[in-house]
């Protein structure tokens, strides 16, 4: 039960995919300007790294040394492909603001990091958690810094303004770097900081 | 049979691959049909918010239903302004032909101010049963090319509504063409002046003088953005002029007006 939960909650704090081991950040720069689009790319990636840590672990005794590596990247392309066919199906507009990003889930190194030091050699149930663990640790940061992005760089969360902006008639002057991609980096150094500094066990 | 035989590593990855391309071909079939659907709904609702029935959307107005009853498509032959049957209009798609030779015309470079390089010959235009049309207008933008639609009244020249449906802009600043209080300028803008010359113009944020004699016809740009502006300036110039809708909205005007 031990081993359970911290499969599943490791890799919120102690072991985050972002801020520990500096994987996915391409796509966290990239979707964390809108809440929504932050959300959406989360749900995702959990779904992702989920179903493809419970496939793999299925089958890890099957699979031959040879070729896990590809066997591991076509169980994981088959499930981005899925996902990115039913956003395009059912969330049109969304699949729209994630454009490309949700196909680049499929390098997406916390996706497959996971498939290789974790499915491999451990039960489905386990690797199931350690999935979602995994994708909830990615999204926990994606949320951080799409909730500062969003409020500080349009004035809104989820679309709903909470600082009424300049352009709108309100008072407040909206900070433009927040909307470019570099703001999530400065974003990020301060959440890895804060952190490190909260838990220093994880300074190397 | 051990895991790293030949026949074993051969027998994983076919079965792997069977397996695979069944569900991602399952998923393809699925969300090939319902992206039809969501593509054209997609562009009426935009035709309609342009066209001014915003508001009957928001109140829940199904989209399909206020489309059919108020909008009808047809392809317009752009060298000409006439209406053209040259092609089936039911099955017409503008951004496809736009890369088939047969079915678009190079910009001469001169004239290109929307940066676009080619356009379709063929340009389909919504015509509101209540009087006035929608155009599609596209264009580069900052990032990437930038689609929408612009409404006018019957007279040929009255702007009724404007909106992009896509676009690339940098959010917060060039997206805010987006914003309902940004485009609320446009309607009654004047296209054309009274000496029947092209007079729609955005200009930079802050240049726009409300007391100047072509006022009627100048949009203020958007603050912090003026690259996307003065794309949506060239936009509005490209295709209002003579290698554009100008032809067409004169006969329109001469027609309906």
């Amino acid at each position: 039960m031990a081993k359970a939960k911290d499969a599943l909650l490791d890799p919120l704090f102690n072991n985050n995919p972002i801020a520990l081991q500096i994987l996915g950040i391409c796509s966290a720069l990239a979707v964390t300007n809108k809440m929504s689009t932050a959300l959406t790319m989360t749900v995702a990636v959990v779904l992702v790294t989920a179903c493809s840590n419970a496939a793999i672990s299925a089958i890890r005794n099957h699979i031959p040394n040879s070729i896990r590596i590809i066997v591991q990247m076509t169980i994981i392309a088959t499930l981005v492909i899925i996902i990115d066919q039913m956003l395009k199906a059912y969330l049109y507009e969304m699949s729209k603001a994630l454009s490309v990003y949700v196909g680049l889930i499929i390098t997406n190194c916390i996706v497959m990091g996971r498939a290789e030091a974790y499915a491999m050699k451990n039960p489905v149930g386990l690797s199931l958690l350690d999935g979602i663990g995994n994708g909830l640790g990615y999204g926990a940061v994606l949320l951080s810094v799409g909730f500062v992005r969003e409020l500080f760089g349009s004035g809104k969360l989820f679309g709903v303004t909470i600082l009424n902006t300049v352009n709108n008639g309100g008072w407040y002057v909206t900070n433009g770097l927040m909307l470019l991609a570099p703001s999530a980096f400065f974003l990020i150094g301060f959440i890895i900081w804060g952190l490190r500094t909260w838990k220093p066990e994880l300074q190397e | 049979m051990s895991n790293d035989s030949i026949a074993k590593t051969f027998l994983v990855a076919f079965l792997l691959c069977v397996v695979c391309s069944v569900l991602v071909c399952l998923a393809a079939i699925v969300r090939i049909d319902r992206e039809a659907y969501n593509k054209q709904l997609e562009i009426r609702k935009t035709v309609l918010e342009a066209g001014g029935y915003q508001q009957q959307i928001d109140d829940g107005g199904n989209i399909d239903e206020i489309f059919t009853t108020n909008m009808e498509m047809k392809l317009v032959d752009l060298a000409t302004g006439k209406y053209t049957t040259a092609v089936d209009a039911a099955t017409y798609n503008q951004k496809e032909a736009v890369k088939q030779p047969e079915l678009s015309e190079t910009i001469p470079a001169d004239l290109d101010l929307a940066g676009i390089g080619t356009r379709a010959k063929y340009a389909a235009v919504y015509l509101d049963k209540n009087g006035g049309v929608v155009l599609p207008i596209r264009g580069a933008g900052m990032w990437g090319p930038m689609y929408g639609y612009i409404a006018i009244a019957a007279d040929g020249t009255t702007v009724k509504g404007f909106t992009f449906y896509q676009h690339s802009e940098t959010p917060g600043l060039g997206a805010e063409v987006d914003n309902p209080n940004w485009k609320k300028q446009w309607p009654d803008k004047q296209v054309f002046n009274a000496a029947g010359k092209l007079a729609l113009k955005v200009v930079k944020k802050g240049k726009y003088d409300p007391n100047a004699a072509d006022a009627i016809s100048t949009i203020d740009g958007i603050a912090g953005s003026t690259v996307t502006g003065s794309k949506v300036h060239g936009i509005v110039r490209y295709w209002f002029g003579e290698h554009g809708f100008a032809p067409f909205l004169a006969k329109f005007k001469a027609e309906r007006g």
